[in-house]
């Protein structure tokens, strides 16, 4: 694989890997699909921009400097979620994961439909970092700045959550509780505690991929963040449910593997790209229907 | 105030007051389709207004009553069945084919005339709702081939690139005039072509395909709409590519430009610019006209083709004496070149669209929209272009 | 004297009787208001009664969501348009399609039919690979057939037209024959509920462990029930396919998925009421909505809901309602007739 793929199939993979921790998080610890994943990370855009049904963005938080801006905006995707955890998940503690489901896609949509009445139909551009386009070259490849940064960030979070995970208490206890939730509540585990700083954490990711997305593309739309977040909800289920480096290593993978199919693909056949990628996760699952990197004992017991 | 206006009229003129004429409009006022619509149903209203203080059509004041169609397909024939419940006898349907045609179905079930408000889909008039319903835009694949001949002709482009955004059918139709149009010109070659959907999150791998090309290309064709297209533009250029970008209409409009700040080299052909310098003294009367009804210039060319359809129908109305839709088909049918404030309109017994027309060529150079250039195609894209893609 | 088994069962079988009769009662209320958009609104709830029904028969019974109900939905619609349009029609919208299929100018309702029966036909197939998975992971492979059946339709574009829609279908679904679907669609799952099948399906939803010690074969069973719940689903496709008049690829997809889903666990995913009264009530909710929207005239003055709060509205409420009830409006239970009624008419039988 040459250097220059390996950007372009990091350049996706990593914000597919970032969005399934996100799910992932929520569903080790309450067996949620959370389907309003994607509007928050919507919503974490739109927080950059001056709410108003005109046609030309103007920013109103994305103005301020990027040391201000960056935790500002993780803040409050991470307060998004909790609040929406808090409201709407909290009083369904007891309820199916169908339910819960449902529940979790009503209120993607209700935010969905808020953003639309605040922003209006039309996508807006938003200017963030855009000196960060530059083309930097690395043995070879030619990459822009911005995606390296990308990466780099990606990697930052993702090392910064491990050590979280494993050397902080309430990481050891977020891993427990997504291992077996029931066990992890018995042995003192503090349920609430845990379930609101996984809705955190997962707010803000949802938050970094939102600043990904932003960097990359310049562009805020209302229906952005549903087609990564279904890839992440793929990911989460093909990396092992409840496994949370499974999860990232998917999202990497299957971002790779798009990259891979974009890049191998007759002219002919690459608008079929998706159907090869969905094909092929089925494929997976039927070889290993627990997940590529499932937990030990995932498998349902007598 | 448009009540006072049209007490006003009735009172002007007392011998004329019968019956009000009843235009619906079965739009979108909801859902994402609503930035589409509504700028191009106010240019509608604008028009509407000018003929009623103008003493109205065939001596009747025109009415209007809306429905929403909420961007749903479903809710589209209801707000159909709305409106001509409210007594509709000409409709006009959302911006976009798929929105548009359940209402415009119901409109012909009942022999009236429907126009969609800005549908670029050849399907959007007697191939896909039948004999009695028109579009006022210029239809996608003459805007892909506009660009082809255009850059040919003033950009020595010789070599071009195609991306295409299989998201939605208007990308798909910009493409097909791009691609039947520039292999005919004299040197001209496309020289490669990718995919991509208007919701990845990256396109890397297709820019790392036009890098690896020998040389970079004169010009890339990007058939795609807002988001997508501004993302692309913004990674392709963050790539280091810095061939032409030749697009359709629809990324029309300055309210993107940040997301590639001093952007230059990107080329979009339209029905009339709304920066202010088109030439035409009737494109600045309506810009002003639009100004001082919403407070702001138009956000793209998407509000004109709302003007031009009440224009048109209005004057075949005219002409045929009546509303009824069978009479006014024929009327419309026999406009060749028919001059609009936006350039010549011709509809024929095929075809209900533009196959081709005089477009404004926008250049954005260093961040500023301008128009450079006036264009129209050499011939017509034929029907067999049109509808084998 | 009848036995209290034989009332309980007495009174499951008036279960379809009275979803049918609920059904008709609301298609004769809907067509007596006279307002055209109202019965167009009946019409399109009973599709959905149709599809969300045919859902019903294999997440209700085997207990596994799936998301790839919508791909039958689209492939029964299409089947249909591929079937009754005009060859000429197709010769030039649709190049690609095979010889005979080019050729066939077919009368609506086998069409219909048919569209079920070549949904029914892929779910066989592919249900044969992805049932033998459990749990989340089949609900994940169906979602990927969604989205691979999604990809191909909207990109084979000679045979299914691409993202350019289908056009020039007949429109001719309307109330009377929506409800002929709607109480088939309930029929027959009353019967697969209530047959050795159906039964077993529902062990293996309540304890798999159990129910393979007892020597059911769960893929089996599930499959059936898939291969019958896309039946319907393809069938309803094609119904809104003759309701609008154009398809589109992206008609079936998400919003579909999603709206099937949310009226099936609204309603309570544990009995074909729930499904019946998840889509009436959902239905009945957005046209209110909709209509208060638009402004009601109450004496003087007019109350209207701001632009795009419809939506809102509605998804608040459904949230509300999974809170206070997490196995939907019908927690599970069955309408039917109370046990007085099918006891008494039972004692004069005898």
């Amino acid at each position: 694989m040459s250097l220059q793929l390996l950007f372009d199939a990091m350049a996706l993979g990593g914000i597919y890997a970032v969005a399934a921790l996100g799910i992932a998080l929520i569903f080790g610890v309450m067996r949620l699909v959370n389907f309003a994943h994607g509007q928050f990370i919507a919503c974490a855009v739109f927080a950059l921009i001056v709410p108003s049904a005109d046609a030309l963005a103007v920013m109103g938080l994305g103005a301020l400097p990027a040391p201000v801006l960056i935790p500002l905006i993780l803040l409050i995707g991470a307060g998004l979620a909790v609040a929406a955890e808090a409201l709407v998940f909290r009083p369904m503690r007891n309820a199916s994961p169908v339910a819960l489901m449902v529940s979790s896609f009503a209120l993607g949509v209700a935010l969905q439909n808020l953003l639309l009445v605040l922003y209006g139909g039309r996508p807006k551009a938003v200017s963030l970092w855009a000196e960060l386009g530059h083309p930097v070259r690395i043995a070879g490849a030619s990459v822009p700045l911005l995606q390296l940064i990308v990466v780099a960030a990606v990697v930052v979070v993702l090392a910064g959550l491990a050590l979280m995970l494993r050397k902080t208490r309430l990481g050891l206890e977020m891993r427990a509780a997504a291992e077996d939730f029931t066990m992890a509540r018995m042995l003192g585990v503090r349920s609430n505690r845990v379930i609101s700083a996984a809705f955190a954490l997962s707010g803000g990711l949802a938050a970094v991929v939102a600043l990904v997305l932003v960097a990359q593309t310049g562009v805020a739309d209302v229906r952005m963040g549903g087609q990564i977040m279904l890839v992440a909800f793929i990911a989460t289920v093909v990396g092992g449910m409840g496994s949370l480096s499974g999860a990232v290593a998917a999202g990497l993978g299957i971002g790779a593997a798009s990259a891979l199919l974009q890049a191998g693909l007759p002219a002919e056949a690459r608008p079929f790209r998706d159907a090869f990628l969905y094909g092929g996760v089925i494929l997976v699952l039927l070889f290993r229907p627990q997940g590529l990197f499932a937990p030990v004992g995932a498998k349902p017991r007598v | 105030m448009k009540r006072l206006a049209l007490a006003l009229a009735l009172l002007a003129h007392p011998a004329l007051a019968q019956e009000d004429l009843t235009v619906g409009f079965a739009i979108a006022k909801s859902g994402w389709m609503e930035a589409y619509d509504t700028p191009a149903a106010t240019a509608a209203m604008i028009r509407i207004d000018e003929i009623n203080a103008a003493g109205g059509l065939l001596g009747r004041q025109i009415k209007v009553v809306e429905a929403d169609t909420r961007t749903d397909r479903a809710e589209s024939a209801k707000a159909g069945l709305d409106v001509l419940d409210q007594g509709a006898e000409m409709m006009v349907v959302s911006c976009d084919y798929d929105f548009g045609a359940p209402a415009a179905l119901v409109a012909e079930g009942e022999g009236m005339n429907s126009f969609f408000l800005c549908a670029e889909d050849v399907k959007a008039g007697i191939q896909g709702v039948g004999p009695n319903s028109f579009s006022a835009s210029v239809l996608a694949p003459v805007q892909g081939a506009t660009m082809a001949e255009w850059a040919h002709a003033k950009r020595e482009a010789r070599t071009a690139y195609v991306l295409e955004d299989t998201f939605i059918e208007y990308n798909k139709g910009i493409c097909t005039g791009f691609n039947w149009m520039f292999p005919q010109l004299d040197g001209a070659k496309i020289v490669g072509s990718d995919t991509f959907k208007n919701d990845d999150a990256s396109v890397a791998s297709q820019i790392t395909r036009i890098k690896e090309l020998p040389d970079e290309p004169d010009v890339i064709m990007l058939c795609s709409f807002m988001p997508g297209a501004a993302a692309a533009v913004r990674q392709l250029r963050a790539a280091g590519i810095n061939s032409l970008i030749l697009n359709g209409s629809a990324v029309d409009g300055s309210y993107w430009l940040e997301a590639t700040p001093d952007l230059s080299g990107f080329v979009v052909p339209v029905q009339g610019s709304i920066y202010g310098d088109d030439p035409r003294p009737e494109v600045a009367a309506f810009n002003a006209a639009y100004k001082a009804k919403t407070g702001n210039s138009p956000a793209s060319q998407y509000a004109y083709p709302g003007y031009i359809l009440i224009d048109l129908w209005a004057k075949a109305v005219e002409r045929a004496g009546t509303v009824d839709g069978a009479a006014v088909t024929v009327e419309l049918e026999k406009m060749r070149d028919e001059p609009t404030a936006f350039g010549p309109r011709s509809f024929t017994s095929e075809l209900h669209h533009q196959n081709t027309a005089l477009m404004q060529i926008i250049e954005i150079t260093g961040g500023k929209p301008a128009r450079v250039d006036e264009w129209r195609i050499s011939q017509p894209v034929p029907l067999d272009a049109l509808m084998n893609k | 004297m009848t036995s209290q088994h034989t009332i309980r069962r007495r009174m499951a079988a008036t279960t379809p009787v009275v979803l049918a009769l609920l059904l008709l009662v609301f298609v004769l209320a809907a067509l007596a208001l006279g307002d055209r958009a109202i019965a167009r609104m009946a019409a399109e709830t009973l599709i959905r009664v149709t599809m969300v029904v045919g859902f019903w028969i294999f997440v209700g019974n085997s207990g596994v969501v799936s998301f790839g109900h919508a791909a039958f939905g689209c492939i029964g619609a299409y089947v249909s348009a591929w079937l009754t349009l005009k060859p000429e029609m197709k010769a030039t919208l649709l190049p690609g399609l095979p010889e005979m299929i080019a050729a066939a100018d077919w009368h609506v309702l086998p069409a219909a039919v048919a569209g079920g029966a070549v949904a029914a036909l892929v779910a066989l197939v592919t249900g044969a690979a992805i049932l033998r998975l459990s749990g989340i992971a089949a609900s994940i492979a169906t979602f990927a057939f969604l989205a691979m059946v999604n990809t191909i339709w909207a990109n084979w574009t000679s045979v299914t037209g691409g993202t350019s829609s289908v056009v020039g279908l007949d429109r001719y679904v309307n109330p009377w024959v929506a409800l002929g679907w709607a109480v088939a669609a309930i029929l027959v799952a009353t019967l697969h509920a209530a047959a050795a099948s159906g039964l077993a399906l529902r062990a293996t939803r309540e304890d798999e462990v159990a129910a393979a010690a007892s020597g059911i074969d769960r893929f089996r069973h599930r499959l059936l029930a898939y291969t019958l719940s896309a039946f319907f689903c393809g069938a309803g496709g094609a119904l809104i396919g003759h309701f609008i008049g154009v398809i589109n690829p992206d008609g079936f997809y998400l919003s579909l998925t999603f709206l099937m889903l949310a009226m099936l666990v609204i309603g309570g995913v544990g009995s074909l009421s729930g499904a019946v009264v998840g889509v009436l009530a959902l239905s009945i909710a957005v046209e209110a909505l909709v209509r208060m929207e638009k402004g009601v005239s109450i004496g003087a003055a007019t109350f209207a809901l701001p632009p795009g709060s419809q939506e809102i509205i509605l998804a608040v409420a459904m949230i509300l309602i999974l809170i206070f009830r997490p196995s939907g409006l019908m927690a599970g239970r069955e309408v039917m007739l109370p046990a007085r009624w099918v006891a008494g008419r039972a004692s004069t039988e005898t």
